[in-house]
């Protein structure tokens, strides 16, 4: 491959460094580069600061130093808050991870930060119990328990029943949103859609209220809430209680005047986009590489290979997996080329590559030409943005070829056809013989499954027969231990077989919100489908509806005006973004998707929220339950389309097809003993 | 109107310094000496407590029957209530912001709601301190510390019941000879410090640590932090008064004060009874009734009260209270002294005298503002401060007028402050008024805040006067409208139900006409619910519009099926949780899963899944019971498949998926299911007989029948692993792709050879190939032999993924697909490659 190629073996010498290199980080940090998108979004950062402070906060609280025992669920969250290592400046003198075994604790002071889990509790009260039997040198010990996000009865309970209730301080860390991004905010909570969907405990949909208010103390209220679902009238239902309950913190909220509406897609409407392989950059690192809490797990040999490891988080916490990839973080601030990248289709990634490739070679190549001691100082200063560039461009190189391999097997093109041919709706039977195939090669269970899945889903259910076929050989294929996982498919009308008494809107859909495009350029969009190549996220086409209702009744009249746009030629002006006019002229289409469909507005303002009266407002879209990186693609591509409106992406969490089934089903059986 | 004396007649000077001592109010009590009581003030002007002195009483021989009893004053000397105290005798009374704290020497503590002396919480330090009993106790604002009999210190903190902890070991083996604290917000940590004398040294301890400050002036009988928390002062046994930096790290002054104790006659003195700042000026020493002010430099100020004086230090000077008066003492603020002093050229001064040449219509009136134009805006501000530092309402007035008047010839002038000032004058002569009786300084107000201010007065059932402050300042109405109800409940007689009706009516009259939202009718309810008027009780909860508020008092109530479906309706899973753990550990089971059958009340249904998921986590016994009684038998039989995911040994596992298959045969529909349970039950115990037949050289448990059969070929026992696909009816395709995998994986290339000429393959040739090529190392060698049997229009494609570019160009030949040709040319990669597919190339074009 060309932009490989750039890299490994440039045809000229790369310079000798003139400048000491940059601090080490284990993130490409080029601050330079591509500009900021002109128009503003909200300054989400405060949500950050805000989640940082009480963290400090909490721990100030605990006097003398600590031993910070930490779950380690939370450390890639609090990762993205503030790095681990300067909680030191807290008095944390050592971290461990929270798990079974006694504790080797020489402080005053024992802080575990977890979540409210069940098992956790009884963990810490066998600690405590332990460390009771032998008393430390240092006297009697200190012990707190910080819950993220609540402080629960039911840990109270537990702790309580174990005894240990009255010896320990239980306090709560409100971690809501962390901002990954700019535009995107995650609760970085797991499981959220098993926990919803599949046991009925809404736990997560409470959490979800608190912070959506908490965002609503921080940039105001939402003038109006639209949504789909059962899970999204809940929570719809509990901001508004939140808010008229007269809870004194929300008493004063006033109507924002940054933000135009809340739209809470609810993942229970949409389970066939997060069933399709992603194809976008990023989508595909998710799939095929993992990425957790923002951070992907990579070759050292990828990242640059002269400076100092510096493992997240914090050097101190022996490492959780013995493994030798290092964990990098995926950031668009920080990392310009990932920023333009990461939303691409796939298709398109290795050009992109290696056009850059071809430049920085270029401007390296400067260095020839250089006539004046005032040329010379301009290029060095130049030099160390282009060595942060060189790095991340050998990153991406390096996670593309591996991506490309993937792509290249026979296993991929199947299971991309199958998919394709199943969301629009071709030969059914002719895929069911695919999955059959697939099932025989044995490529990864969820693979298979996912397309399973899809079929059913599309397709009103799998006539008996074959399902049962499917699910005797699955089951053989990969374990009996899935068979639960099986039942729970079906209870969530996910693997259903065929006629079944759910509805199922999909074909209806299909058409009626334009959800199979097939003359798509991969390369210059002109519609959100290009994200999986011809098939548009049904989730983000609700957004549509209320946002962008034009574009989903035609193909987009604009292609030109936005390939124009791009080249930067004969700069057309973008059309302005519609005001927010409620589900008006899709009703119909809403209504044949099962749940309730919302539409409240909060509080009636003085003056009519006029979108052209503002330069630039934001609608906030909330997954609940998850959404995948080519839904976050979808969204960005969208705020570029109009003027007037920048999406703001929040969920509960990220997902793909993969870790949402795997969450169905129990976990993998363990070892045994013969 | 009488203008009343000027300002500077209550002043005095110390060391070059104006004090002034005004005198607030004469007492309308009546008690005859006050050092036969044992006294607490409240800051910021509150109230006084005061109990009779039992050991003093004994002396005097007054002695008085019954129980004895705690009176709380006004500053001014009105009854506010009356407690009976009948524990062992108290050693602290302290005022907290909502009530009154006494402290009993046996370690058991009462908080006190002063606006219902019957209604109080009662908390203890334990079996422990109850035996060694406590020796001394000091509060501040937030908690308290106790010493205990065994010279230990420890902390409580908050004023609901939380748990003692133990400060550092004091190491001390005698009773200090005194103590003092330092509040969390004027220590150097952050958090309580405790100051002890003992031996002729000071102790600083934390939680944490100990540390010996190396003096060695003492013993002190007092140690005393000054209110912005910078200077100790400390007075030995010998009369010396000892003023450091709160570090110990500076010496301040030095004064020595045996002589100032005594009468004219030289009689008393010694170590003075009473010890307080006056602000962070001065020092205020106390015998009996002589109460002398000591300036750094030893100077001093003397007053004599008969028989009696009480020093309550405050923020920003000194209440003095006697037996016939309040007064209070205090350097002179700076505005005030701006204005006032005499020959004062201060621009304020001349702006308050241009006032009165203007009334009297002198011209110097202007001459004087011509003359200070430039600092007008600092002579507005400054009789704008200077107003809220008298307490004459005529100077208020007077001052206030004065900035009004220079305002005139501003051409600027921000009102905000002048308003301000107004207002809260407004509310500060209100609540000095003398039935009120809160003689609260400007500066007080201001350090406390105007809510402390609200809770004093409803505290006092000043509920109206309140309310109107409240309104006034555009506070929120609901303390006080909370605590009005709660008092109106109370001290309501009947026990009718139109009694009730007549509560409640008014109740929520009051609070739709004056409240906003957010007055939480749950609470009034729980307290109505304490006070034994459930009816009243159940009538407020109804209109209390969080359903979260409602539940702890509907369990009390023992509602507890509304209790449960107002917690669902919350939408908070904690909510149901906290009722559902309630009513599992206060019912019998059975009665217990009745009220939870959601075919009987399917609303209840969240409540039952989130049941499930606690239990699953928390209580599996529940949970199989649940689902046996409920008749769940898929549920029941997925519960066994996850505990036989989890259990390690073998039979275990074995027994859990029998009663799985069970479970799922017991369900009509789950016959597949059943099915599926049986065939993993059989893998199982295949594998495990076939571990046992090998002698266990290989494991194959919790092998899928997949990998079973791949492991049974690569270890070559392929017999029984035909046995395993014949007795599974493992299809063709999978079969071949499994042996292919195998047997590559054993690199038996002859194998692969004889197997694809066995029969011909269900899954064509095209995986032979592939798959080799997908090994790590890929065997392109091997794999093209396989080529020629696959689909022609496959093979040029096939060819070059195996490096033949000759042979594909050849294949591309033989089905003449010139353009497969050409594109073969182009992409061939230089060298022989190229040559081969040119030379095929050049052959065609012959």
């Amino acid at each position: 491959m060309a932009a490989s190629q750039a890299i490994a073996g440039p045809s000229r010498p790369i310079p000798a460094r003139l400048n000491p290199p940059p601090a080490p980080s284990t993130s490409g940090d080029s601050e330079s580069t591509a500009a900021q998108p002109v128009e503003k979004g909200l300054e989400v950062g405060v949500l950050k600061e805000l989640a940082r402070e009480a963290l400090i906060e909490s721990l100030n609280d605990i006097q003398g130093a600590k031993t910070l025992i930490l779950d380690p669920a939370l450390a890639g969250p609090l990762g993205l808050i503030t790095e681990i290592t300067l909680l030191k400046h807290q008095a944390v003198d050592k971290l461990f991870w929270l798990e079974p075994g006694p504790l080797s604790v020489s402080t005053r002071n024992v802080v575990w930060l977890c979540r409210p889990k069940l098992s956790h509790m009884r963990t810490i009260a066998e600690q405590i119990r332990s460390q009771q039997s032998s008393p430390a040198a240092a006297g009697p010990l200190v012990y707190t328990i910080l819950l993220v996000p609540r402080a629960t009865e039911l840990c109270r309970k537990v702790l309580e029943d174990e005894g240990v209730a009255g010896d320990i301080n239980i306090s709560e860390f409100r971690m809501e949103f962390v901002p990954l991004e700019e535009d995107l905010l995650s609760m970085e909570m797991e499981d959220v859609a098993r926990d919803i969907f599949l046991n009925g405990d809404d736990t997560p949909i409470f959490y979800s209220s608190l912070a959506l208010m908490t965002f609503q103390r921080a940039f105001g209220l939402f003038p109006r809430i639209l949504g789909k679902g059962d899970g999204a009238r809940k929570l719809s239902d509990l901001l508004q209680r939140h808010y008229t309950a007269g809870d004194a913190q929300y008493a004063e909220l006033e109507t924002s005047d940054q933000v135009d509406s809340l739209i809470i897609l609810d993942r229970s409407v949409d389970w066939v986009t997060p069933m399709c392989t992603q194809l976008t950059y990023e989508g595909m690192l998710d799939e095929y590489v993992g990425i957790r809490n923002g951070h992907i797990e990579v070759d050292p040999a990828l990242l640059e290979t002269d400076k100092s490891p510096a493992p997240t988080p914090g050097s101190t916490l022996p490492p959780a997996q013995p493994t030798k990839k290092r964990k990098h973080h995926l950031s668009g601030q920080k990392d310009k080329l990932l920023a333009d990248i990461r939303d691409l289709n796939f298709a398109i990634v290795g050009s992109r590559l290696s056009k850059l490739a071809r430049r920085l070679e270029g401007d390296y190549g400067g260095v020839k030409n250089l006539k004046s001691v005032s040329e010379m100082k301009q290029f060095v200063g130049k030099i160390s943005g282009l060595q942060s560039e060189q790095q991340n461009l050998r990153l991406h190189t390096g996670l593309t070829e591996q991506l490309m391999a993937i792509t290249k097997t026979d296993e991929f093109d199947r299971s991309l056809e199958a998919q394709q041919n199943i969301v629009a709706g071709y030969d059914t039977t002719a895929q069911l013989v695919t999955i059959d195939d697939l099932l025989s090669r044995q490529i990864p269970w969820a693979s298979v499954l996912r397309i399973a899945v899809l079929l059913s889903l599309t397709n009103g259910g799998i006539k008996p027969k074959p399902l049962e076929a499917f699910k005797r050989d699955f089951l053989q294929v990969y374990g009996y231990h899935h068979l639960p996982l099986l039942v729970s498919l079906e209870s969530l009308n996910l693997l259903v077989k065929s006629p079944t008494s759910a509805p199922h809107p999909f074909p209806a859909l299909r058409k009626s919100l334009r959800l199979v495009v097939d003359d798509i350029d991969d390369a210059a969009p002109n519609d959100i489908s290009y994200v999986y190549s011809g098939y548009a996220p049904l989730s983000v086409r609700l957004v549509q509806c209320v946002t962008q209702k034009n574009t989903i009744l035609s193909t987009a009249a604009s292609v030109g005006d936005i390939n124009e746009e791009r080249d930067g030629r004969g700069r057309k002006t973008l059309p302005r973004a519609h005001p927010i006019l409620g589900w008006r002229g899709f009703e119909d289409v809403l209504a044949s998707i099962p749940g309730p469909t919302v539409d409240v507005r909060q509080k009636v303002s003085a003056g009519r929220h006029d979108i052209n009266g503002i330069d630039s407002t934001t609608t906030v879209v909330f997954f609940l339950g998850g959404c995948t990186y080519t839904e976050i693609a979808a969204l960005r591509w969208m705020s570029k389309q109009t003027k007037g409106r920048r999406f703001l992406i929040a969920t509960t969490g990220i997902i793909n097809g993969t870790t949402l089934l795997e969450s169905f089903g129990d976990k993998p059986p363990v070892a045994l003993h013969t | 109107m009488a203008v009343p004396p000027i300002p500077t007649s209550t002043w005095d000077t110390l060391e070059n310094v104006f004090y002034r001592k005004e005198e607030v109010y004469t007492m309308s009590w009546d008690i005859s000496d006050l050092s036969d009581y044992l006294i607490a003030a409240a800051k910021n002007g509150g109230a006084i407590a005061m109990m009779r002195d039992e050991r003093k009483v004994m002396l005097l021989g007054k002695h008085s029957s019954g129980r004895p009893k705690i009176y709380v004053y006004t500053s001014s000397g009105v009854l506010i209530t009356t407690l009976t105290w009948d524990l062992s005798p108290p050693i602290l009374l302290h005022f907290t912001s909502e009530g009154l704290l006494v402290l009993s020497d046996e370690g058991t503590y009462r908080l006190y709601d002063l606006s219902d002396p019957r209604s109080f919480n009662q908390y203890t330090f334990g079996s422990e301190v109850n035996e060694q009993g406590l020796v001394s106790a000091k509060g501040y604002e937030d908690g308290l510390v106790v010493l205990t009999g065994s010279l230990q210190f420890m902390e409580v903190r908050g004023w609901k019941g939380g748990r003692a902890s133990p400060m550092a070991s004091s190491g001390l083996s005698e009773p200090p000879h005194s103590w003092a604290l330092v509040p969390p917000d004027q220590s150097a940590s952050g958090h309580i410090e405790i100051l002890v004398s003992t031996g002729s040294t000071v102790i600083t301890l934390d939680a944490l640590e100990r540390i010996d400050q190396r003096v060695s002036r003492g013993p002190f009988s007092h140690i005393l932090l000054s209110p912005n928390g910078h200077f100790l002062a400390l007075i030995t046994a010998t009369g010396l008064l000892w003023v450091v930096s709160a570090d110990f790290g500076r010496n301040y002054s030095e004064v020595d004060i045996s002589g100032f104790g005594g009468d004219h006659e030289g009689e008393g003195g010694g170590v003075p009874e009473n010890a307080q700042w006056c602000g962070d000026n001065a020092v205020v020493l106390g015998w009996a009734g002589r109460v002398v002010v000591v300036s750094p430099h030893g100077e001093t100020l003397e007053y004599t009260y008969f028989p009696s004086a009480f020093l309550v230090g405050e923020l920003d000077g000194l209440r003095i209270i006697s037996t016939t008066n309040c007064e209070f003492l205090q350097k002179v603020p700076d505005p005030t002294l701006a204005v006032f002093k005499p020959g004062s050229s201060h621009p304020a001064a001349i702006l308050y005298d241009a006032l009165d040449h203007f009334d009297k219509k002198s011209p110097k009136a202007d001459e004087s503002i011509r003359s200070i134009r430039a600092d007008l805006p600092s002579a507005v501000d400054t009789c704008i401060e200077a107003a809220g530092r008298e307490t004459e309402v005529y100077y208020q007035r007077r001052l206030l007028k004065a900035a009004q008047f220079g305002r005139a010839f501003m051409d600027l002038f921000n009102p905000t402050d002048f308003v301000s000032m107004g207002q809260t004058l407004k509310v500060l002569n209100a609540v000095r008024y003398f039935e009120i009786g809160i003689p609260i300084t400007y500066e007080q107000y201001m350090a406390s805040s105007p809510s402390f201010l609200i809770s004093q007065l409803v505290s006092r059932n000043h509920h109206l006067l309140a309310l109107r402050v409240s309104q006034h300042l555009g506070l929120r109405p609901d303390p006080v409208l909370k605590h009005w109800a709660s008092a109106k409940i109370a001290r309501a007689r009947g026990q009718d139900a139109t009694e009730d009706e007549v509560i409640c009516g008014a109740i929520v009259d009051k609070f739709e006409k004056e409240g906003e939202k957010g007055v939480s009718y749950a609470e009034i309810a729980k307290k109505s619910f304490e006070l034994g008027r459930i009816k009243l009780a159940t009538m407020l909860l109804d209109h209390e519009p969080r359903a979260a508020q409602q539940v702890p008092l509907l369990l009390q109530m023992k509602e507890v099926k509304i209790a449960l479906t107002k917690a669902i309706d919350s939408g908070d899973t904690d909510l149901v949780y906290h009722v559902l753990l309630h009513l599992r550990s206060s019912m019998s089971p059975g009665d217990f899963f009745h009220l939870l059958d959601d075919s009987i009340s399917p609303n209840l249904s969240p409540a039952v899944r989130l049941l499930q998921v606690y239990a699953r986590q928390g209580d599996r016994q529940l949970l199989r019971d649940f689902y046996y009684q409920d008749d769940r038998r898929t549920e029941s039989a997925c519960l066994e498949m996850e505990e036989a995911g989890s259990e390690s040994d073998p039979d275990k596992r074995v027994e859990h998926l029998r009663q799985a298959a069970k479970y799922f045969g017991e369900s009509k529909d789950r016959i597949f299911e059943s099915k599926m349970t049986d065939d993993a039950h059989r893998l199982l115990s295949l594998e495990l007989s076939l571990e046992r037949e090998m002698d266990h050289k290989f494991q194959f448990t919790g092998l899928s029948v997949n990998d079973l059969i791949s492991r049974l070929l690569v270890e070559g026992l392929s017999k029984r692993a035909e046995r395993v696909r014949a007795d599974w009816k493992v299809s063709d395709k999978r079969w071949w792709w499994i042996k292919i995998k195998a047997l590559a994986q054993n690199k038996d290339w002859d194998g692969l050879e004889v197997f694809a000429k066995s029969k011909k393959s269900p899954i064509g040739y095209e995986p032979f190939v592939t798959h080799l090529l997908s090994l790590t190392p890929p065997q392109p060698t091997h794999a093209v032999s396989f080529v020629p049997r696959c689909d022609p229009k496959n093979r040029t494609d096939l060819y070059v993924r195996c490096g033949e570019w000759g042979k594909a160009a050849e294949s591309a030949k033989e089905r003449g697909d010139r353009a497969k040709l050409e594109q073969l040319r182009r992409s061939a990669p230089n060298g022989i490659a190229q040559r081969e597919v040119d030379e095929v190339v050049k052959r065609m074009t012959k």
